[in-house]
């Protein structure tokens, strides 16, 4: 009796662990989570900067990597326990363990790791001019946030919802049989179409991370000029500015269709490739090129020639930036301060004026005027 | 009352638009001359209904005046949300309205009213003017067309102000004051319209714009906003005051609903126009004659004649 109980038990337990427990997810055959499963792993640098090793095994099962093994990217670890890691993921190499289903080989992001090399922001992983390394690498842009828990994208703080929804996952399993197969591919898909494109909004936040920070944007104009090159006058206050303007002011809002920093600085053929092609001003093939800017303002100002194209989308009243509103702004602010107070002296006239003459600041009913003039004009 | 050259203009011009009889001639020589030197008499004794006396206005100029007003003022407060998008009173304003694109859209339905309330000032003022001058009944004096008189009556009425003289100017139908006002709202309402219309048409206006259009747009930038601001600050400070706060004016004429404006007003801030209703309104001339007499209101010259006529009349 006793011996059944106690089989009972176990086979409850059993049955308990089963159903709650969770199922081993994420492809972990190289036994990484052993250690990075842990939460409170991580250290502080010297810089005082907080660095998580910690990987949640449920979010990175809902990413987009999550097929991809450990050392497909983190490629220099060869032991374990392994070093101290001083490299970092590199995005260009290729990844053995997934294949591109559409040409049989390893699966690279190589194609645009070759376009985004060749742009205005274009630099190596370790960057060996000093200049480069103010520039952004791929994880600047691609936080693959699901895989960070504490770099939650919503604005609310809840984490983005990576779950299949069941009304859609019935229908595929009718034909596809197998729920994770169907659940793998759902997230595959939905991800690209749903979430992977940053709003305009967060587009302008992302580019004014550097763009927007002075200290940041005056110290990298000045390795510039180190190396005998000039950057463009506006380098230092675009963003600012257009923030200013009537596209940034939108924007800033979350209207979406005004033009954002993209929709003028990137081609607009194959919008994926195109924002990690910008180029510099001076580059005959950027769409900010002189010789292009028509086109570029006429995908939305239809109407768009040559003399439009003039117009600054990063308008200030500074000096150094356009001296000729400048000056007219000093003599208007003047004029509009001369104005005002000319009419507030004049009114201030009137009323001590009128009241001497013995005028009453009552409800009129009938006359207005009750009191005796203080001129000794009354004869009567 | 002896009359100034000013004033003999004025009515002669009115007596022959009007083709005034002989007799109506007289009755209006006698009533001004029983009429005191001294105006602020007239002004201070006269009866005055406060929504007004005597005609100012035509229904079309205070329709335009009220589509002008609230367009203006709602163009305004949707203006400033957006030019001052990030100060703390302007971000929960713009989510009151749906978001600053909201805002901007009332901007620009505001704006189209504003616009038609102009042209139709212009038609109304455009046909007026022909209508007057082909019944040969136009007095260019009577118009807000500014001429060196109103040079003088500003110098004159801060004087007035000032204590350093006796009586306010003798003004037309518009006073300096008006005529001021006309012509800053008349620039600054084609100002805010050219400038409004690039913003919202860019493209277009620089295809048909001769001008180097980023010269053109960043002018533009600057004057649609503070253009925007110095008309705020003239009608918060200024029209508002000289119709609504002024001692006297408080709380507000009603001309602008009526058309009409009081008598005391009239004589006081546009003698001249008075003169004009004198000539062409024979009851107010009866008004007056009788005022004079009852209250005693007589010039000396007057007094004088009437006491050699009665010698019981007295004044005191």
């Amino acid at each position: 009796m006793k011996k059944m109980f106690v089989g009972f038990s176990i086979f409850i337990a059993a049955i308990f662990y089963v159903f709650l427990a969770k199922a081993a997810i994420a492809a972990d055959d190289e036994n990484c989570l052993m250690c990075h499963k842990y939460i409170k792993m991580g250290r502080i640098t010297e810089e005082g900067e907080r660095k998580y090793y910690y990987v949640d095994e449920e979010i990175f099962s809902k990413t987009v990597h999550n097929r991809v093994k450990c050392r497909d990217c983190h490629s220099y670890i060869e032991k374990l326990p392994h070093d101290p890691v001083k490299e970092g993921v590199q995005c260009n190499s290729k990844c053995h363990s997934i294949q591109n289903p559409a040409t049989r080989k390893d699966f690279d992001h190589n194609n645009i790791y070759d376009v985004y090399m060749k742009s205005v922001h274009g630099r190596e992983k370790v960057a060996a001019k000093e200049v480069d390394k103010d520039k952004p690498y791929c994880i600047f842009c691609h936080t693959n946030p699901l895989y960070i828990p504490h770099e939650i994208p919503n604005a609310d703080g809840t984490v983005r919802s990576a779950e299949v929804p069941a009304a859609i996952a019935d229908r595929c399993d009718v034909c596809h049989q197998k729920r994770e197969f169907v659940e793998h591919r759902y997230l595959h898909t939905a991800r690209r179409i749903l979430s992977v494109k940053r709003s305009p909004q967060e587009v302008v936040e992302l580019c004014l991370t550097c763009h927007g920070n002075e200290e940041f944007l005056e110290r990298h104009e000045k390795l510039h000029e180190g190396e005998g090159k000039h950057l463009g006058k506006k380098f230092t206050f675009a963003g600012e500015a257009y923030q200013e303007s009537f596209h940034g002011k939108v924007t800033k809002y979350g209207f979406k269709e005004a033009a954002n920093c993209l929709s003028c600085h990137a081609k607009s053929e194959n919008y994926y490739l195109a924002v990690h092609d910008i180029r510099s001003s001076k580059d005959p093939e950027s769409t900010t090129h002189k010789n292009n800017r028509v086109n570029t303002c006429g995908k939305c100002h239809t109407d768009a020639n040559k003399n439009f194209a003039r117009i600054d989308p990063h308008p200030t009243e500074r000096k150094d930036d356009n001296p000729f509103i400048y000056y007219i702004a000093n003599v208007y602010g003047p004029f509009g301060d001369m104005v005002t107070y000319a009419l507030l002296g004049l009114t201030i006239l009137e009323t001590i004026g009128r009241k001497r003459d013995g005028i009453a600041w009552v409800l009129r009913r009938g006359s207005t005027w009750r009191k005796k003039s203080k001129r000794g004009r009354d004869r009567r | 009352m002896r009359l100034s050259e000013d004033a003999k203009k004025v009515l002669n011009a009115t007596i022959a638009i009007n083709k005034t009889s002989e007799k109506d001639r007289k009755e209006l020589e006698e009533l001004i001359e029983m009429m005191p030197d001294d105006r602020v008499l007239l002004y201070k004794n006269v009866d005055s209904n406060p929504v007004g006396d005597l005609p100012r206005y035509s229904i079309h100029i205070r329709a335009q005046h009220l589509m002008m007003f609230i367009s203006f003022l709602l163009l305004a407060f949707t203006g400033l949300p957006v030019h001052y998008n990030e100060t703390f009173w302007a971000i929960p304003f713009n989510k009151l309205l749906g978001g600053i694109y909201v805002t901007r859209i009332i901007h620009r339905a505001m704006a189209s009213i504003f616009i038609f309330a102009a042209v139709y000032h212009i038609l109304t003022l455009v046909f007026d003017t022909l209508l007057k001058i082909k019944n040969k009944r136009f007095d260019w004096r009577r118009t807000v067309i500014p001429h060196l008189k109103d040079a003088f009556d500003i110098r004159d009425d801060i004087f007035y102000f000032l204590g350093k003289k006796d009586q306010r100017p003798e003004m037309d139908k518009f006073a300096y004051k008006q005529k001021i006002h006309y012509f800053a709202a008349l620039f600054g309402n084609t100002v805010m319209m050219v400038t409004g219309a690039t913003f919202l048409f860019p493209d277009t206006i620089a295809r048909f714009n001769p001008l180097p259009a980023d010269y053109v747009q960043s002018v533009t930038r600057l004057f649609h906003p503070h253009e925007a601001l110095l008309a705020l600050i003239v009608i918060a400070f200024w029209h508002w005051y000289n119709v609504h706060f002024a001692p006297g004016r408080f709380p507000m004429q009603w001309t602008f609903l009526t058309g009409r404006l009081t008598r005391e007003h009239q004589i006081e801030e546009h003698f001249l126009e008075y003169l004009r209703n004198l000539v062409e309104m024979p009851s107010e001339r009866v008004y007056l004659k009788e005022l004079l007499l009852k209250k005693k209101l007589l010039s000396r010259e007057a007094e004088a004649r009437i006491r050699t006529l009665k010698p019981g009349f007295e004044s005191d």
